[in-house]
């Protein structure tokens, strides 16, 4: 049980990130820098609950915030300059943050025990949901709260104009620049809400580990966010949740007989996706053909009523 | 701390050395790129495969030390081949996220490869020079490194000459210039782009061999460090610049030698990542790089 939980833990926080990366990619940009904004949103709120003994609700907030506003001040130099630039700049972005917390070093008492972030050996007492006798099961749930929040506020972005503007963005800058929207302040919204995201994200997952070191932070882990989204398919946020799902529970998880052989098949299964599906794995014509089914289910039960 | 400028020029003489190998690296990404406005994020791991390749001959067939500099070179042009072919040739043309995700792919594969044979443990590389260093002046120069330059200066030359002196590089630039006009005239893009992918991961070759035999060790670490300096010197110099790329790589060299004496090993590059983005705000287009903003 406790094993399936922390699955689920694991899951429900690579769908936040990947759902970060999602937000950019609908403006068709790819970012690396989620798991910058993820770093900033775990230390943040770690040292909130941590040295200033905050709630841990507060704390994530903060983080969320804080993550959020990095975002927005890279986004401007990084998505005033196109695409393949913007990989750069945001592969760089992250390795500055790494390499920020890799440096930094700050231990206080607090109630005679000597906590902190403590440069390269981390930042390991963490232990706010402990200590406040939260079980697994809540945490779990906590973090799945937060899946469907932003799950649902993504879905209705689509169903508003806000959406639309994203998706024509992505589409076609162009056409979308002669429609007089400001190709600039669109991605750069969609790059504060994905520091948003990826900080809430952040948050949680230092919370729910107890402990974060620079390791857990390097550039694999922003490929994974902005492999979720691509591979799944950027026509729902449901793409998303069902890499995430293939990717973390089937792949690392189900794979675990076969030892270091899962991170070759890691990397020869993007390749081969990539290939054989350049949409993602739940594209729109896939999309379609399940709504067609639905709706002629659905009928169908119309029929035998 | 007070450095006289006897320490600045030494670091900044150390630096310039060690950029050209990200200038190699830099000229590499600029090919691809040029060649076909997509980024090959695998690139500097293949040459890093090369050089693994080149280690190999040594080892196991007990090849001279200098046979390495050809194995790996030419290991790392059929691995560049391999790419164009698993991450490239088959995309839509419009497509820009796809072959970029399967590069990283790619990229993870050649790590995981590396990672499984030598079971994540570096090996040691043999020093082109072990004993040369000499003085000019007050200032000492590694004999190793300035051999390491002279040979990226040779190669710089040999792929300016195969750019703007023969029909391959004719094709080359017209390819990148207009794919469709390329293609209308016959030449045979795919395999103009098959070719700039062979020659650009000859030079990673060259690059990750130079690379391990100036550091004397190879390690699986040494692919990710490479990539992000060499694309920082691909957007420093001018995306799709050749110029551009050879002289911020020797730039990049020199800023991180300085960056080293100041603010040592640990902070170092911090400071590179910083400049970078000092470009993005202030010379978007780098220092050679056309006006025209695309992807």
């Amino acid at each position: 049980m406790t094993y399936l939980l922390g699955i689920f833990q694991t899951i429900g926080v690579h769908t936040l990130l990947g759902l970060s990366a999602y937000l950019l990619l609908l403006t068709g940009q790819l970012s690396l820098a989620q798991v910058g904004f993820f770093a900033i949103g775990a230390y943040v709120s770690g040292i909130l609950t941590v040295i200033f003994t905050w709630n841990i609700f507060p704390a994530l907030a903060i983080g969320a915030f804080t993550a959020g506003f990095f975002a927005f001040l890279v986004g401007f130099p990084a998505l005033r300059v196109k695409g393949l630039m913007l990989v750069v700049a945001t592969i760089s972005f992250s390795e500055i943050v790494r390499l920020f917390f890799f440096n930094l070093s700050w231990r206080v008492n607090v109630n005679g025990l000597e906590v902190g972030p403590d440069s390269t050996q981390g930042f390991r007492e963490i232990r706010y949901f402990a200590a406040n006798g939260w079980e697994q099961i809540h945490i779990v749930g906590l973090i799945w709260f937060m899946v469907i929040v932003v799950m649902l506020a993504l879905w209705w972005l689509d169903q508003v104009r806000a959406g639309a503007v994203l998706r024509a963005v992505g589409t076609d800058e162009l056409a979308a620049q002669s429609s007089g929207i400001n190709l600039t302040m669109v991605k750069v919204a969609a790059m504060t809400g994905g520091g948003v995201i990826a900080g809430i994200g952040g948050g949680l997952f230092a919370h729910s580990t107890t402990y974060v070191d620079h390791h857990t932070f390097v550039i694999l882990l922003a490929t994974f966010a902005v492999s979720y989204p691509i591979i799944g398919g950027l026509r729902s946020v449901m793409g998303t949740l069902l890499a995430v799902i293939f990717i973390q529970g089937v792949i690392v998880e189900g794979l675990r007989f076969m030892g270091d052989y899962r991170n070759l098949i890691f990397g020869l299964l993007i390749i081969l996706v990539m290939n054989l599906r350049p949409q993602g794995l739940l594209d729109g014509h896939l999309l379609e053909d399940l709504k067609k089914l639905l709706g002629r289910l659905t009928k169908g039960e119309k029929a035998d009523a | 701390m007070n450095f006289d400028h006897i320490d600045i020029i030494q670091s900044l003489i150390d630096g310039v050395l060690f950029g050209s190998i990200y200038a190699l690296i830099g000229l590499g990404f600029t090919l691809i790129f040029g060649a076909m406005h997509k980024l090959n994020l695998a690139y500097a791991a293949s040459g890093i495969a090369g050089a693994y390749a080149g280690l190999m001959s040594l080892t196991i067939l007990g090849l001279p030390a200098l046979m390495a500099f050809f194995i790996g070179p030419i290991t790392a042009g059929i691995i560049g081949l391999l790419l164009y072919f698993a991450c490239f040739r088959f995309m839509p043309r419009g497509n820009h996220l796809a072959p970029l995700m399967a590069s990283i792919g790619a990229l993870f594969f050649i790590d995981e490869v590396i990672i499984h044979e030598t079971s994540g443990s570096p090996l040691s590389f043999p020093a082109v020079l072990p004993d040369a260093y000499f003085f000019l002046g007050e200032f000492g120069i590694r004999g190793d490194l300035l051999i390491v330059m002279g040979f990226s200066f040779i190669l710089m030359a040999i792929v300016m000459l195969l750019l703007y002196r023969t029909k391959l590089g004719l094709g080359t630039r017209a390819t990148s210039q207009q794919p469709v006009a390329a293609l209308l005239c016959g030449i045979p893009t795919h395999r103009t782009n098959g070719t700039t992918f062979v020659l650009a991961g000859v030079l990673g070759g060259f690059a990750g061999c130079l690379l391990a035999a100036s550091v004397g060790v190879l390690s699986p670490l040494l692919t990710l460090p490479l990539t992000i300096k060499g694309l920082i010197v691909t957007v420093i110099g001018g995306l799709g610049s050749i110029r551009g790329a050879i002289i911020a790589g020797f730039a990049v060299g020199a800023a991180e030698g300085l960056f080293l004496l100041v603010r040592g090993v640990n902070e170092r590059d911090i400071y590179v990542f910083l400049l970078l983005f000092l470009f993005l705000v202030f010379r978007p287009n780098g220092l050679f790089g056309t006006t025209i903003n695309r992807d």
